[in-house]
């Protein structure tokens, strides 16, 4: 009896208090992002607030957001791409190597970003030409290849020393508003992130490549009777996967000025980390470009808090851990609402 | 209602976080050092005492001392954003040992700019404008490890190397010592393999070094978790005492090995003396007093006679 009335109940209370929940779901990691801004600046009002530390922020989460908005493209086709992070040493290396070899600037920088375009050419063949079963072992393969080739390229040590000119996207700021009472230092490495952000959102919302994508996430089945051409699809998603890989490796050499083999080692873990907690769903089909935004900045805040309350690393993967369980939390919320409301 | 359950639970984690945090309750000391490790101290006994040397001097000496470290000693990004965000912080000094030798110069350039003196331990950086290197010379300690096997084989035979994270200078120069060492009174290094700096490769590599170079008899070890997981390896295999191991940091464990005989002797460091020298020289700095170039805090040669007192 209990056992039958108790759903029943339960429904009625989710059923009035739906409306609230979607609103939750949309607005809820802005929320949290507010929230946990709010929270800085009184636990560390001295510090949090000052543009150092917001310039400094931005600097932080450049390349990891970079990073996710790749991860992000390919996870709405229901895949992974395990190979960002060592794709990103890679590119780094490339690069110093170029520059190290006299090449011209510009040319350095295109080879660094066709390293990553390639590394991402190889993910996609492998899944759609070989018919390797799932993405997970391409990128998986590729991640220890582009690993062990940034250690041969480099013989192990870091190449240091990079020209202003290939340095500066990663490393200077740009004055936004210069002829203004109110000029602005803004970091050029958050600006592309911004373009780069707004250049994903115009694709996979606004052109039928972007409609494509998330259908083949959607539903394999219906986009292939639907005619989309799914090998086509799935290979352009991890070619920009691997090109914003290559993209992050230029910006995060310039900020270093050096490339160094170690670079991005576990760094994938922490894209899927910001695309998860920006509300795309691992089963494809689901998520937006400005909610992985959030949860790239979300992850910067949370590191930056923390170090200047002068929290152990240890803390801090733990509370990681609990702000991608909410935020996936509050998403089984939203979805949940979302079906009793239709 | 949903709101405020989440607002709740999201303060909740940060305020128990304000209170776990030792820094929050800091005194009213004049100078703030920041000490960066390459490693957090719970996570290796080497830092653990780079850490205790510099609390204790810091304690007596009565500044403000804040210890940072990435999760893992190759997340160089994650030291910087650490240094970046202490930077921001002002702290007065800068102790680091950095995770890569010049990867985080443009760091120290704006510690530069706000008149923060970097001083380099354990890991010499590339970095112009540093105070001081305050460390082991790895080389030396090498060279000794290398030595400890030319006298126990008298310059007879085959030997391995088990390196560590190739991309530290301080592991390069120990394996450079010893490799120099062994070549040069006669012994044979028939092999060399990567192990990370960690002890579960270190076993690894041992098993395929017995199974591959049966005949070698000694291994030098870049440091002493790889010797630790290497000598685990030997005594699988039936060869306890019979392969001479030799490590490097003689960290506790690793002192008892030596006691019970499964490892044959390791080179000590001082990572006490490092924190210590660290704290006092930033000190020094902060109140305009000068401070060498170089600080060289000693290696010693542990085996059997002297492994008790590096036991505990």
């Amino acid at each position: 009896m209990q056992l039958e009335q108790a759903p029943s109940i339960r429904t009625t209370i989710v059923r009035r208090l739906a409306p609230s929940y979607a609103a939750m779901g949309r607005f809820g990691l802005i929320l949290v992002m507010l929230l946990m801004m709010a929270v800085l600046t009184i636990l560390q009002p001295a510090y949090f607030l000052t543009r150092e530390n917001l310039t400094n922020i931005a600097r932080q989460i450049s390349s990891n957001s970079i990073l996710a908005l790749g991860e992000f493209a390919v996870i709405v086709t229901a895949g992974i791409d395990l190979s960002v992070g060592s794709v990103m040493g890679l590119s780094m290396i490339v690069l110093a190597l170029a520059v190290h070899a006299d090449w011209a600037a510009g040319m350095a920088v295109a080879v660094a970003l066709l390293a990553g375009l390639g590394v991402g050419l190889v993910n996609g063949l492998a899944l759609t030409r070989l018919h390797l079963p799932h993405p997970f072992i391409a990128t998986l393969a590729t991640l220890n290849i582009a690993r062990g080739a940034t250690y041969l390229l480099s013989g192990g040590v870091p190449i240091s020393g990079l020209p202003p000119i290939v340095r500066m996207w990663g490393a200077d700021d740009i004055t936004l508003l210069g002829g203004t009472s109110f000029p602005i230092d803004f970091p050029i490495s958050f600006l592309i992130v911004i373009a780069l952000y707004l250049a994903m959102w115009v694709l996979l919302t606004k052109t039928s490549t972007g409609r494509h994508i998330y259908a083949i996430g959607g539903s394999p089945k219906a986009a292939q009777y639907a005619g989309i051409n799914i090998p086509r699809n799935l290979a352009l998603v991890y070619v920009l996967s691997g090109g914003l890989a290559g993209i992050a490796g230029i910006l995060l050499a310039g900020r270093v000025n050096s490339g160094y083999p170690t670079a991005g080692t576990g760094a994938e873990l922490d894209a899927i980390a910001a695309v998860i907690i920006g509300g795309a769903s691992f089963f494809g089909g689901r998520g937006t470009a400005g909610g992985v935004f959030i949860g790239a900045i979300i992850m910067g805040l949370l590191r930056n808090g923390l170090n200047l309350m002068n929290v152990s690393v240890f803390w801090q993967q733990v509370m990681l851990g609990f702000i991608i369980l909410l935020a996936v939390y509050l998403d089984v919320l939203r979805r949940r609402a979302m079906r009793l409301e239709s | 209602m949903m709101a405020r359950r989440i607002t709740g639970i999201v303060t909740a984690l940060l305020v128990v976080l304000a209170l776990l945090t030792p820094g929050i309750s800091e005194g009213a000391a004049k100078y703030t050092i920041l000490l960066s490790m390459k490693g957090p101290g719970s996570g290796n006994p080497f830092w653990a005492a780079v850490e205790r040397g510099a609390r204790d001097t810091a304690k007596a000496m009565g500044v403000n001392l804040v210890v940072l470290a990435p999760p893992a000693e190759t997340d160089v990004q994650a030291q910087i954003a650490q240094i970046e965000d202490q930077i921001a912080k002002r702290v007065n000094a800068i102790v680091v040992a950095p995770t890569d030798v010049s990867a985080l110069n443009t760091t120290f350039d704006k510690a530069r700019a706000q008149k923060i003196p970097v001083l380099f331990v354990d890991t010499d950086g590339t970095w112009r404008s540093k105070l001081t290197f305050i460390g082991t010379d790895n080389r030396a300690g090498g060279v000794m490890g290398g030595q400890f096997l030319c006298g126990a084989f008298k310059g007879k035979g085959d030997v391995a190397i088990i390196t560590g994270v190739m991309t530290t200078q301080s592991i390069r120069s120990r394996v450079e010592g010893a490799r120099a060492a062994m070549a040069k009174c006669g012994l044979h290094v028939v092999a060399e393999l990567p192990a990370n700096s960690d002890r579960a490769l270190g076993q690894q590599a041992m098993e395929d070094i017995l199974t591959s170079k049966p005949a070698v008899k000694g291994i030098f070890a870049a440091n002493d978790l790889m010797a630790l997981g290497a000598a685990e390896a030997v005594k699988a295999r039936g060869k306890a005492g019979k392969v001479l191991i030799v490590g490097f940091d003689a960290i506790p464990e690793a002192a008892q090995a030596i006691l019970s005989g499964t490892m044959a002797a390791s080179v000590a460091q001082s990572p006490y003396n490092m924190g210590k020298f660290g704290v006092q020289n930033a000190l020094r700095a902060l109140t305009k007093k000068s401070v060498a170039k170089r600080i060289d805090t000693g290696t010693v040669l542990v085996t059997k006679k002297n492994a008790a007192q590096y036991a505990k």
